[in-house]
């Protein structure tokens, strides 16, 4: 049964401290680049949150906007790919097949939000990070590129558990290691195509947006807005 | 005015052995200052390609490409060559199908440089790859993956646009070169005959081998200009498919396919001074041709201003946040020194020189088109880096830093171009010597000499310096 | 094969010893079939008499051009259509790229049935050793016949010597 994994961020509840962050990088065996290679820019996170400053002292506010892959529907990344590395699976995934990556980065330049990241580098852990890789998640080499999946290994791994026990996927019955791991409760995850899962009936929300609606990129990423700014002029 | 071009063309009447003599000297004389440039060249390329493989080896992450500049020098490169490569297809197509007989002297040197940098241009994207070893997965085979590729993406249309060019130019190259190797075969001898014995094919100048290759000819004349015209044109939709502030913009087409030509001229006009100095071509490269060419590079830099400002004034005022961004970082923000040494490049310094006839002459086309190679170069520069440094979210916006890697084979592709034509100007004519005969024997065989020629030829031999009286 | 030919330096006396040898090959005394002309140059093939040249080159490039389109349209919808992936919400066979791909091929198709008429049409290459004389290259007009009636030999040869031939050679690759 074809599926639209979702995502919704509530931004009132997100307190920044990128929990998030640190679990992709543990569940999806992203290395750190190091000093040098992250002052250039090419710091590699799945997730991240993004940090805007709003008003003037002594009213400063804070917002802060965790950024996943938008697994957008009509995603610009995908028909640019000339080897099929990147496409959108029956899912509604926008996956991303490392194989076939030859690294002409075109996707990475056509992403408006720049969620996608290349591996100039073999990835290096130093001992004795590399023991604890996810057996589940496959290990980049240099010159490929790579983006959040929602974690695809955890939604395969519910449907052949849901296949073999010869049931529906329950709504809440896995998600990725972001929306595991976020303390706050901001991030639901689920089937978007359900029309009684959480995910569904929060991105209809008064409060959803989603971000750069106006390039037309149809992303799967709901945020709710804050309350408090919605009340300001 | 065919008259006149051809009269102009004609004002001194070469002998046809001394064309002969003249043209084929480089081919069967080799100089110990020929070896010495040579080398001098060399020298540059092999660090280019040692750079390469350092870079194939470490990882492409020693270039200065990053997250979220992933495109800088290599594609830079890239758009610039393939705009390099539109010399020889308006010089030699468009002036073929015209009939302008200055062209005679100047079609090859332009049918070289573009099959030259057709070569070093579509190396580059195989350079810029993160892993430049499965190139071929472009190419439509039957793989034993089991999957083809993409053909909604920009890239693949690169690769079919320019193999065709490729094969196009080279057949446009090839094809007259054939009766002047046969004309090399027969003054030849030892191991320069077998050679040129085998690359002749056995031309002898029967009235059908000519007619066949006149009319291949007139086919390719005209069968080139749209693969030109449509090879730009695809390089240029890789940005503007892409939904990059400053890239989305439906006049790249067009503004590149100008650019090209525009740089294709330049290229050409260099060429030109370089082989006329140095192989003593002054009879053959004249005054005329630079003046001519400088008129055609003066409308190009003004269709190149028309497109810029076009542009520009279309974001300026369309006011877009995230374009505007990127236009005040290249108007005034860190870019502004490159945009306007590309402004002074591309069209304040080549336009007085090449309006004013006074200073249209070979050596102020020479400079008009060295500026005008660096102004295009920045373009391509100021077309993709600064709105990759500011895409729509500000917090991914980023810096490009060329590294030594990129710099060294960026330098390296100029002396390999360089370096290309030295060896070609080594083994084929660089003059098509038949063609430039036959332009001076311009009546046919049993009419009487055209008067009115014969007596413009006159004039023109009995006067002053020509001047053109359509100025 | 034998040959006898005579070297003209320009193309009027080359086409007057061209009337004459026509002359001569309809009173019946020599083949028009076997008379040769050779040039390094190209000449104008109505004044010099012969018979106006013919090809379907054009046509040939035209067909090519109709294969090379056909091409592109079954590469680019069959392999994307045996392995359907979807990209960006576009059509599996989306109709302007595919397009590009057939107007590239088309031009590409066209092309190489040039190229390909050309070197058939022209029946090169060919490395046999044929009737030639080195000093074309210098400009000579070569006018000659090939095989003729050995009675009239000593007749042919007077003939290029009254027309101006500079030399008057025979050649033979027997």
């Amino acid at each position: 049964m074809a599926r639209r994994w979702g995502m919704v961020i509530d931004l009132d509840r997100c307190t920044g401290c990128e929990a998030c962050v640190a679990a992709c990088h543990a569940e999806n065996n992203i290395a750190t680049v190091g000093d040098a290679e992250a002052a250039r820019g090419r710091a590699i996170h799945w997730i991240r949150v993004e940090r805007y400053w709003e008003g003037e002292y002594p009213n400063v506010r804070v917002m802060f906007r965790p950024i996943p892959c938008q697994q957008c529907d009509a995603a610009p990344c995908e028909p640019v790919c000339p080897t099929y590395a990147s496409y959108h699976n029956a899912d509604g995934l926008n996956a991303q097949v490392y194989n076939r990556c030859i690294g002409t980065r075109y996707c990475a330049n056509a992403c408006p939000y720049t969620v996608r990241y290349f591996n100039w580098f073999n990835p290096v852990w130093d001992k004795p990070l590399n023991l604890q890789l996810n057996p589940d998640v496959s290990v980049r080499e240099a010159a490929v590129m790579e983006k959040c999946t929602f974690c695809i290994q955890r939604i395969k791994a519910a449907e052949i558990k849901s296949e073999m026990e010869k049931r529906e996927i329950k709504d809440g019955e896995f998600s990725p290691a972001c929306v595991q791991s976020c303390p706050a409760g901001a991030m639901v995850f689920g089937d978007l195509d359900n029309p009684d899962s959480i995910v569904s009936r929060l991105s209809l929300s008064v409060r959803g947006t989603q971000l750069l609606s106006e390039v037309g990129t149809y992303p799967k990423v709901t945020y709710l807005e804050r309350e408090s700014s919605r009340g300001d002029e | 005015m065919a008259t006149n071009s051809i009269a102009q063309t004609n004002a001194v009447r070469l002998n046809d052995d001394r064309i002969s003599q003249d043209l084929l000297r480089p081919v069967f004389h080799t100089s110990r200052r020929f070896y010495a440039i040579a080398l001098l060249l060399a020298v540059p390329v092999a660090a280019a390609l040692a750079a390469f493989l350092y870079q194939v080896y470490s990882g492409i992450g020693v270039a200065g490409i990053t997250r979220p500049v992933f495109w800088g020098f290599y594609i830079t490169n890239f758009v610039f060559w393939i705009g390099i490569s539109h010399a020889g297809t308006l010089i030699s197509a468009i002036l073929r199908l015209t009939n302008a007989g200055w062209r005679r002297p100047v079609t090859r040197c332009a049918e070289a440089i573009t099959v030259f940098a057709l070569v070093i241009g579509a190396s580059f994207p195989v350079i810029h790859l993160g892993r430049p070893w499965l190139f071929f997965w472009l190419i439509p085979y039957p793989s034993e993956r089991g999957i083809w590729p993409n053909f909604r993406s920009p890239l693949l249309w690169d690769f079919f646009a320019i193999s065709t060019y490729i094969t196009g130019s080279l057949t446009f190259l090839l094809l007259p070169i054939i009766p002047d190797w046969a004309m090399v075969r027969d003054k030849a001898s030892g191991w320069r005959k077998r050679i040129y014995t085998v690359l002749a094919l056995g031309w002898r100048g029967t009235p059908r081998e000519w007619h066949r290759l006149e009319m291949a000819m007139r086919i390719m004349a005209v069968a080139i200009i749209p693969v030109a015209v449509s090879v730009h044109t695809i390089v240029s939709w890789d940005f503007a498919m892409a939904p990059v502030p400053m890239w989305h913009s439906t006049v790249f087409g067009p503004y590149f396919v100008a650019g090209a030509i525009f740089s294709g001229i330049a290229a050409l006009i260099i060429a030109m001074a370089f082989l006329r100095k140095f192989l003593h071509l002054e009879e053959y490269l004249k005054p005329i041709h630079f003046d001519n060419l400088g008129k055609l590079l003066l409308l190009m830099s003004l269709l190149w201003i028309y497109f810029i400002f076009a542009e520009r004034l279309t974001v300026w005022y369309g006011n877009e946040t995230s374009e505007m961004s990127a236009f005040w970082s290249i108007q005034r923000g860190k870019f502004a020194i490159l945009f306007w040494i590309m402004v002074f490049c591309n069209f304040l310094i080549p336009f007085p020189i090449l309006a004013i006839k006074k200073l249209r002459t070979i050596t102020g086309t020479v400079i008009a088109s060295i500026t005008v190679v660096i102004g295009m170069w920045l373009e391509r520069f100021l077309i993709i880096v600064p709105p990759l440094e500011h895409k729509y979210l500000p917090y991914a916006w980023g810096n490009y830093r060329p590294t030594w890697v990129e710099i060294t084979i960026t330098v390296g592709t100029f002396f390999a171009m360089a370096l290309l034509y030295l060896l070609f100007v080594k083994f084929v004519p660089i003059i098509s010597m038949w063609e430039l005969k036959a332009g001076q024997h311009v009546q046919p065989l049993s009419h009487e000499p055209d008067p009115a020629l014969s007596q413009a030829n006159a004039d023109l031999n009995n006067s002053l310096p020509v001047t053109d009286s359509e100025a | 094969m034998n040959a006898i030919y005579g070297l003209f330096s320009d193309p009027d006396s080359a086409g007057q010893a061209l009337k004459v040898l026509r002359a001569a090959s309809s009173r019946g005394h020599i083949n028009v079939d076997g008379i040769v002309v050779i040039s390094s140059e190209p000449l104008e093939d109505e004044d010099l008499g012969l018979p106006k040249q013919r090809t379907p080159m054009p046509w040939l490039a035209a067909l090519g051009g109709l294969i090379g389109g056909s091409i592109g349209y079954a590469l680019a919808t069959f392999t994307q259509r045996t392995y359907p992936l979807p990209t960006g919400g576009m059509p599996i066979v989306a109709l302007w790229p595919t397009g590009i791909v057939m107007y590239e091929l088309t031009m590409l198709g066209a092309i190489l049935a040039t190229l390909a008429t050309f070197l058939v049409t022209a029946r090169l290459p060919n490395y046999r050793k044929r009737l030639y004389d080195p000093e074309i290259s210098d400009g000579k007009i070569l006018i000659g016949v090939a095989d003729p009636d050995r009675n009239y030999c000593a007749e042919l040869k007077r003939q290029l010597h009254q027309e101006g031939a500079e030399k008057v050679k025979e050649f033979s690759n027997g």
